[in-house]
């Protein structure tokens, strides 16, 4: 009786190490599971069923004729959708440059100033990149209305003509490009800063003995040790406005005429105005592909080490 | 010595005059968006506009809380709730993985995560995708498929942040527990989120922005008035008010509350939620 027991004791420890080792190898798997789930189900696999729709003609979600890569020429073709491509890197090629240098310049005012009134500071120049979009992009709507804006007003106050800011063709773009980079601002600003917080004292204390001036001390220590943040914020605030469905839709919906239709609305309308899925796929994959190498930059910039692994 | 009070001073008075400008420049349209909403109808269209003197009323709110607006921000809340809740559970399991285990193709995983932060705000180039799958599957039109949407774009990002989040809880700690016989999804679930309750709430605030802001997804997934989130409701109203800029702007100041009351008591949770992909610590 003692020995059967002593065989069933031990022959459960064994099974049960066994049983252990296992489940240490498929534990971190299972743990994985669920992200990696929601991963492939929401942004990989639509992206594949994408590449297959592009292949067909597919009006009102009817696949109808495999059409090879036709929709893909046809797109490229397209010298409204070309110059949608156009405008969107304009936009968002310009708007990137003024957040990049306004987001430096103001960090840096805000890194010499005291610990209450810089977050005070963050946090307002903040408030544009957590709003919606749409809604930020409405109240600017109202803001520049021609006739009843806020802003005309102030301009016919100082004796100056009202601007047609949503209805004048040429002027449109870059009250887009205005809206867009109000938006980014602060985030740069939050990620320079952070960099500059992240440089030891020591640095700039060394720099200051060896006789650097303010200017050497940007351009020769803080500006190479904040490299990461601003390529990081770059890539995030060039993916974000080349993306950027809401501000554009809201507040000037592609006009006047199609003065400000950038690729992101084009795709929009071509999906759920005009309904000709197939073109749209091809023209979705090409953004994704765009985004694409974005992403990589993006991964390579964080450079990510495994410490304790 | 006097010149250089002298200089502060001036130094001091041009620091203000910054501050002002850029107090000015980002919350004009919320503060004038919300005066204009406590305008009556008539008030509201008068040239030169009235800035101070105008009689408040609240019949925008009203007419907004009354119409379809009411549902919409309950739907946000209950889809924003859904999708942080299903996020932080994916995002502390994968964090701890990511944390704890060494197992092969962690690296690729963690790649594909981290792609998927830039990605997931790729929506312009990823709403045809979406609507396509989901419409072939049937999925458009449920009340589950926006919170699950919504918690997958922004999951990445917050697997990014719990895994920081787990490397900072000291591993003997959980070889104590251990020891006292606590079971593994106890210290999974109970001890690590307790041990780094901060970041846990970061990731959850991240979650929660995302989900109540995202807009274009949402905008072709549902199109029922019952299923709504609320910034689809608000684009609706520009093009059911038109021009009634009452209505919208009360509407545009309801939907940011949320964010700014979230934004002034976890401020500093949020600056360090969106620095946590740049500054390697």
């Amino acid at each position: 009786m003692k020995d059967i027991m002593a065989g069933r004791v031990k022959n459960t420890s064994v099974s049960r190490k066994r049983l252990r080792r296992l489940s240490k190898n498929i534990t971190p798997y299972l743990l994985m599971s669920p992200t990696i789930i929601l991963i492939f189900i929401f942004l990989l696999i639509p992206l594949g069923f994408a590449v297959y729709c592009s292949l067909y003609r597919c009006d009102y979600m009817q696949f109808t004729k495999f059409v090879g890569l036709n929709n893909y020429t046809d797109v490229l073709g397209d010298p409204e959708i070309l110059m949608s491509f156009a405008r969107t890197f304009f936009v968002s090629g310009i708007s990137l440059v003024i957040a990049l240098i306004a987001g430096v310049i103001v960090a840096l005012w805000i890194h010499t100033a005291s610990k209450r009134f810089a977050y005070a500071l963050q946090i307002i120049t903040l408030i544009p990149w957590v709003t919606s979009m749409v809604v930020a992009a409405m109240l600017w709507k109202w803001i520049l209305q021609d006739e009843i804006g806020l802003l005309n007003y102030f301009l016919a106050e100082i004796g100056l003509p009202k601007v047609g800011f949503l209805t004048n063709k040429n002027i449109a773009i870059y009250t887009l490009i205005f809206v867009m980079t109000w938006r980014v601002i602060g985030y740069v600003m939050v990620q320079i800063l952070a960099g500059l917080k992240a440089i030891p004292y020591e640095y700039e204390e060394a720099a200051l003995i060896d006789g650097a001036s303010g200017w050497d001390l940007f351009w020769r220590v803080r500006l190479p040790l904040v490299k990461t943040p601003l390529a990081i914020s770059a890539t995030i605030v060039g993916l974000s406005n080349i993306n950027n469905l809401n501000v554009p839709l809201t507040l000037l919906a592609g006009g006047p005429g199609t003065s400000t239709m950038v690729t992101a609305i084009k795709v929009y309308r071509m999906s759920f105005t005009s309904y000709h899925f197939g073109e749209a796929s091809a023209l979705s994959i090409i953004m994704c592909l765009i985004n694409f190498i974005l992403v990589i930059f993006y991964v390579k910039e964080v450079k990510y080490e495994f410490k304790n692994a | 010595m006097n010149l250089r009070t002298h200089k502060r001073a001036l130094r001091g008075i041009l620091v203000f005059i910054v501050f002002i400008i850029v107090l000015t420049i980002n919350l004009v349209p919320f503060l004038w968006g919300a005066s204009t909403s406590l305008k009556t109808a008539r008030e509201l269209m008068i040239y030169p506009p009235k800035f101070i003197n105008f009689t408040m009323s609240w019949e925008h709110y009203i007419t907004v809380l009354k119409g379809s607006f009411s549902q919409a921000a309950v739907n946000s809340i209950i889809y924003s709730i859904v999708s942080v809740v299903l996020g932080l559970i994916c995002a502390i399991l994968s964090g701890y993985a990511f944390a704890r285990y060494a197992f092969k193709g962690k690296k690729t995983l963690f790649y594909l995560i981290l792609s998927g932060i830039p990605l997931a705000m790729g929506s312009a180039a990823m709403v045809v995708p979406n609507y396509m799958l989901f419409s072939v599957l049937g999925m458009n039109n449920r009340w589950f498929t926006l919170p699950l949407i919504y918690a997958a774009y922004n999951v990445p990002m917050a697997v990014w942040i719990m895994t920081g989040g787990v490397l900072s809880v000291p591993y003997a700690i959980e070889e104590a527990a251990q020891i006292d016989g606590s079971s593994k999804w106890y210290i999974i679930f109970c001890l690590v989120p307790r041990m780094c309750l901060p970041t846990l709430a970061c990731a959850a605030l991240m979650i929660f922005i995302g989900a109540w802001n995202e807009y274009t997804v949402s905008s072709v997934l549902v199109n029922t008035q019952k299923l709504y989130p609320i910034q689809v409701s608000i684009y609706n109203y520009i093009g059911y008010f038109g021009r009634e800029w009452g209505p919208l702007t009360a509407a545009a100041t309801l939907a940011v509350i949320p964010i700014l009351i979230v934004f002034t008591f976890l401020g500093k949770l949020l600056i360090s939620g969106l620095t946590a992909g740049a500054i390697k610590e």
